[in-house]
């Protein structure tokens, strides 16, 4: 899935882009970024991962006062209402249901990016 | 052969059970590989067998019922749903391939299952297993397989297996 996304991405124009096995490296990552005055500014994380699941990163995200308020989008196969509830429960900048294609992932980017900068202005 | 094996409330009866997921490879394949599939002709098969060089294999499980999907690709298949999907063009079975068989396993099941459950089935999620080469799987039950086959444009089939254990 990564490969998707990171191709996806490079077609819209988004090259930097870091990647990590499953939630706990990325999160190490995350916490490692800032600490060193770097942080990331996006986060898109499928849900089922081996090891550490996206919806459990996204938990730890919100309870890190240093990365609660970086966007973050759940990329997956989960469609159904309890999971978008968990998901949006747990602060989910919002979701990306498996399968969709680039237009998708591009809108759902730019709502994101609206939606943060919205809430940053005011 | 199999037909007897079938009993009336057996899922893979019920069209709209089998649609879920010939809807969910048509989606998946389009919108992740841009690549249109042609749905052949379903078959009835009494042990399930891989038909291709690599699979993804999901369990499934709802009340007293078990079964699992599973996808076979020949190499020309799934070297050109990668190709479409990553802009890769692989000549041996990798991680890049695998990864896409899992990935799409994982997605053409979570359409489907998505699907089933608002028609009052339970299924959950599950993590795909690939597999590569020539397998069976030996059973001791009255389930049956599902074999839905489907061809992409150069000439090469995949196919979509679906047994039920009842």
């Amino acid at each position: 899935m990564r490969k998707i996304i990171k191709k996806v991405l490079t077609e819209l124009g988004y090259t930097n882009v870091e990647e990590a096995d499953d939630g706990k490296p990325a999160f190490e990552k995350l916490q490692s970024a800032k600490s060193a005055g770097n942080p990331f500014e996006f986060v898109i994380s499928d849900w089922n991962m081996p090891g550490m699941a996206g919806i459990d990163l996204l938990k730890a995200c919100k309870a890190d006062p240093s990365l609660k308020v970086l966007p973050f989008m759940l990329v997956t196969a989960e469609s159904e209402q309890k999971n978008i509830v968990e998901a949006a429960k747990a602060g989910v900048s919002d979701y990306v249901v498996k399968p969709f294609n680039a237009q998708t992932l591009k809108g759902k980017l730019e709502k994101i990016w609206t939606k943060h900068s919205g809430s940053h202005a005011a | 052969m199999g037909a007897e094996n079938l009993q009336p409330v057996n899922p893979l009866l019920d069209k709209r059970f089998v649609s879920a997921f010939v809807d969910g490879v048509i989606k998946t394949t389009s919108l992740m590989a841009s690549t249109q599939v042609v749905v052949g002709k379903p078959t009835v098969e009494t042990q399930f067998q891989a038909k291709g060089d690599v699979a993804g294999m999901v369990g499934m499980v709802f009340g007293q019922m078990k079964g699992t999907m599973s996808i076979s690709f020949s190499k020309e298949a799934i070297f050109q749903i990668v190709e479409n999907m990553l802009g890769e063009k692989n000549t041996e079975i990798n991680a890049s391939v695998t990864d896409a068989v899992g990935e799409m396993t994982n997605q053409i099941y979570g359409t489907a299952k998505t699907t089933l459950n608002q028609m009052g089935y339970a299924f959950e999620m599950a993590i795909p297993s690939v597999i590569q080469g020539t397998f069976t799987i030996s059973k001791h039950h009255s389930g049956a397989t599902l074999v839905i086959p489907f061809n992409l444009s150069n000439g090469s089939t995949f196919f979509v297996d679906i047994t039920v254990i009842m």
